[in-house]
């Protein structure tokens, strides 16, 4: 730490202001991201501009005010660079997915409140509880919304698991719709 | 009149019982939905956009409208009573609606915070009304040269509306660009920057970044700041103003629905403009400057005026030219799309029934608004007062019931995630995350269009400086960018002495 300081100090001064210079990499990476992206693609003339103009062009000018902020970084004070929080983001995110990776194959019944509950794990002054009667009741809510109400096709039970249960019963339907077919004929 | 004829059909589409019904309950749910704290427009349109899909376009789009406007006022409900704007345009609104609030006069501010909006509204559908033919006239004349130059004007605006510095705010509308480049190519029907992936093949759904970088983005930035959130505990009194309150308000509704009409028309996020000129405005006039911020029921009344009017003619671009001024409207296109209309002149010669049932509806949705949420303060005052630690898992599922159920996709999800992390980031690096929504939408428009062009024109740029009306665009976006960079050189120039000293 102490062999570090003197070292962070000159870069410091160096940089003067490293929110500038982060947001700077920042747009230098995702401009490569897009560069590369388009690379393959053909440039066209401009009487017939090909896919690969636009992304491309674009991708060049996003790193050059990249460049011109890195710049602008070694020139004018600035603000220094937020603390990110990795608690929140973390938790959050994972919550949505686990809920996109559960949606399909549990339904909303199970991915709802697994998903209220890793999300409720972000704020430390959760309480266990009350979060679980809160998930029940928000997840009620929704389906009652979304399901009953407007008839969306979100999977709400867990069909896919538990379909083995649902064979016997749709086996037994398809035997007496056949029976009665037949009796008709 | 024709005026008085199309806003009759109008009235004919939007007051049968099914459409009165939707725009009731889009009201309703927008406002419930726009109430919770740091859920702003955007946030809630994302949210409630599956709820549309089964409905015939003209009810989907007359429901759409009324979440709008719940959305809107409910972040003005949530302003005044929490003191957390659930978007820019209702900051203003906490300064003195707050203040009015911790006196005990919440109700009041409430009161007359609709009764603005409704007033504001009322006159900005006729402003529609009366705009939309000669605008729709006016589109006819555009080549695809003129709408490249009006939406890189457009996007100059955003620039120079932005907050803090120049360069950033270009860069992440070029951001937003290069992203509206991922999918196949309408041309040649090329993959584009899908890295492989089927799933983007189609591109970037606009509900996807919009959820990701309002929705998720925004609870992640909630969730740091720990804020203490105090609803307010004064009774919430009286909810009629008195007439003493009337006559105070009376004209500063009129001057702030007149400034939020006239900025929101403004191509670029003029009507963020709107609830501050007012405010700055009324300050100015007011006889006693200093009871600003200490609950000065001008302004609240001012700015709410300016905001819903502001809200509301930022439809002209949108429904006349097919150009999404601000980001909350470049959602109503990728809504728009989903039903299968395509926002532009044709929509007013091709589907009269839809476009005037729509305008019609928009004075209908004020209305409603009124009566909705008077009565039913109560209510959001207790819903508010839910802690945030409960709240915000329920924003959370709530966002991902949303995205899957738009294309029924887990991926749209997991995408989802990513962009939340991404809007995290470009806020944590000082980047405004609204002109890149309004950089995506605009980004394909722009494409087609400057592709068009130069077919046109064999491959001469000199097509967008030959036809006047692309080159006057141009003019003033150079214009605007001078002005945009001009005290930022002097600023900077500022800061240089000073160090030199």
């Amino acid at each position: 730490m102490t062999e570090a300081s003197p070292e962070r100090a000159q870069m410091g001064s160096l940089i003067r202001s490293p929110l500038d210079f982060a947001g700077g990499l920042f747009l230098i990476g995702i401009a490569a991201v897009g560069y590369i992206g388009g690379f393959s693609l053909p440039f066209g003339q401009l009487s017939g501009i090909g896919s690969g103009l636009m992304p491309r062009v674009v991708a060049v000018l996003v790193a050059a005010f990249g460049i011109v902020l890195i710049l602008q970084s070694f020139v004018s004070a600035g603000e220094r660079l937020d603390r990110w929080a990795v608690r929140g983001p973390i938790l959050v995110l994972s919550a949505v997915l686990v809920f996109a990776f559960t949606i399909r194959s549990l339904g909303m019944v199970v991915a709802g409140p697994l998903c209220f509950v890793v999300a409720a794990l972000a704020d430390r002054s959760t309480r266990p509880v009350e979060v679980l009667v809160s998930a029940t009741v928000a997840t009620l809510v929704c389906g009652l919304l979304f399901k009953e109400l407007l008839n969306l096709p979100i999977p709400f039970d867990p069909k896919s698991i538990f379909g083995f249960m649902y064979g016997p019963y749709d086996a037994l339907k398809a035997a007496m719709k056949a029976f009665v077919m037949s009796g008709a004929r | 009149m024709d005026l008085f004829d199309n806003l009759a059909l109008g009235m004919s589409v939007a007051l049968t019982f099914k459409n009165l019904a939707l725009c009731f309950l889009g009201c309703l749910i927008g406002t419930l939905i726009g109430v919770l704290p740091g859920v702003g427009p955007i946030a809630t349109i994302t949210m409630l956009l599956p709820i549309t899909f089964g409905i015939e376009p003209i009810g989907a789009l007359i429901m759409l409208a009324g979440i709008y406007y719940g959305a809107q006022y409910g972040g003005s409900t949530t302003a005044i009573l929490v003191n957390i704007p659930g978007e820019a345009t209702s900051v203003v609104t906490t300064l003195d609606g707050h203040q009015m609030a911790k006196q005990g006069r919440a109700g009041v501010a409430l009161g007359i915070a609709a009764i603005g909006s409704f007033i504001a509204g009322c006159v900005a559908t006729l402003v529609i009304a009366a705009l939309a033919a000669p605008m729709t006239r006016m589109a006819l004349l555009f080549g695809p040269a003129d709408y490249f130059s009006l939406m890189v004007l457009g996007l100059m605006f955003a620039v120079v509306l932005a907050r803090g510095s120049v360069v950033k705010a270009i860069a992440v509308i070029l951001v937003g660009i290069l992203l509206s480049t991922v999918g196949t190519d309408l041309e040649s029907g090329e993959e584009r920057l899908t890295f492989g992936w089927s799933e983007i093949a189609d591109g970037i759904d606009v509900a996807v970044i919009a959820m990701g970088l309002f929705g998720f983005a925004e609870i992640l930035r909630n969730l740091e700041s720990s804020q203490t959130r105090d609803v307010v505990k004064a009774r919430i009194g009286n909810l009629l103003p008195n007439r003493q309150d009337f006559r105070q308000s009376a004209k500063p509704i009129a001057r702030g629905t007149f400034l939020g009409g006239l900025l929101g028309l403004l191509p670029g996020n003029g009507a963020v403009l709107g609830p501050f000129a007012s405010y700055t405005l009324e300050k100015k006039l007011a006889q006693d400057p200093s009871r600003f911020g200490k609950g000065a029921i001008e302004g609240v009344a001012g700015p709410e005026a300016a905001n819903n009017a502001g809200a509301q003619t930022a439809f002209i671009p949108l429904l006349t030219l097919g150009i999404p001024p601000n980001a909350v409207m470049a959602l109503m296109v990728g809504a728009m799309t989903i039903h299968g209309i395509i926002p532009g002149p044709q929509i007013m010669a091709k589907q009269p029934n839809l476009f005037w049932g729509m305008i019609a509806s928009m004075w209908i949705g004020n209305l409603m608004l009124l009566v909705i949420n008077l009565p039913l303060i109560g209510l959001w005052v207790r819903f508010l007062k839910v802690p945030y630690r409960l709240m915000f898992p329920s924003i959370v599922m709530l966002c991902c019931i949303g995205i899957y159920s738009v294309n029924n996709s887990p991926f749209d999800v997991v995408m989802t995630a990513g962009f939340g992390l991404f809007g995290y980031a470009i806020v944590k690096f000082g980047f405004e995350p609204a002109p890149l929504l309004l950089g995506f939408v605009l980004g394909k428009l722009m494409e087609e269009k400057l592709r068009q062009a130069l077919v046109i024109s064999r491959g001469s740029f000199k097509t967008f400086l030959d036809r006047p009306l692309s080159a006057s665009l141009l003019a003033v976006s150079l214009v605007l960018v001078v002005i945009a960079i001009l005290p930022s050189i002097r600023k900077r120039r500022e800061v240089a002495f000073q160090g030199a000293d």
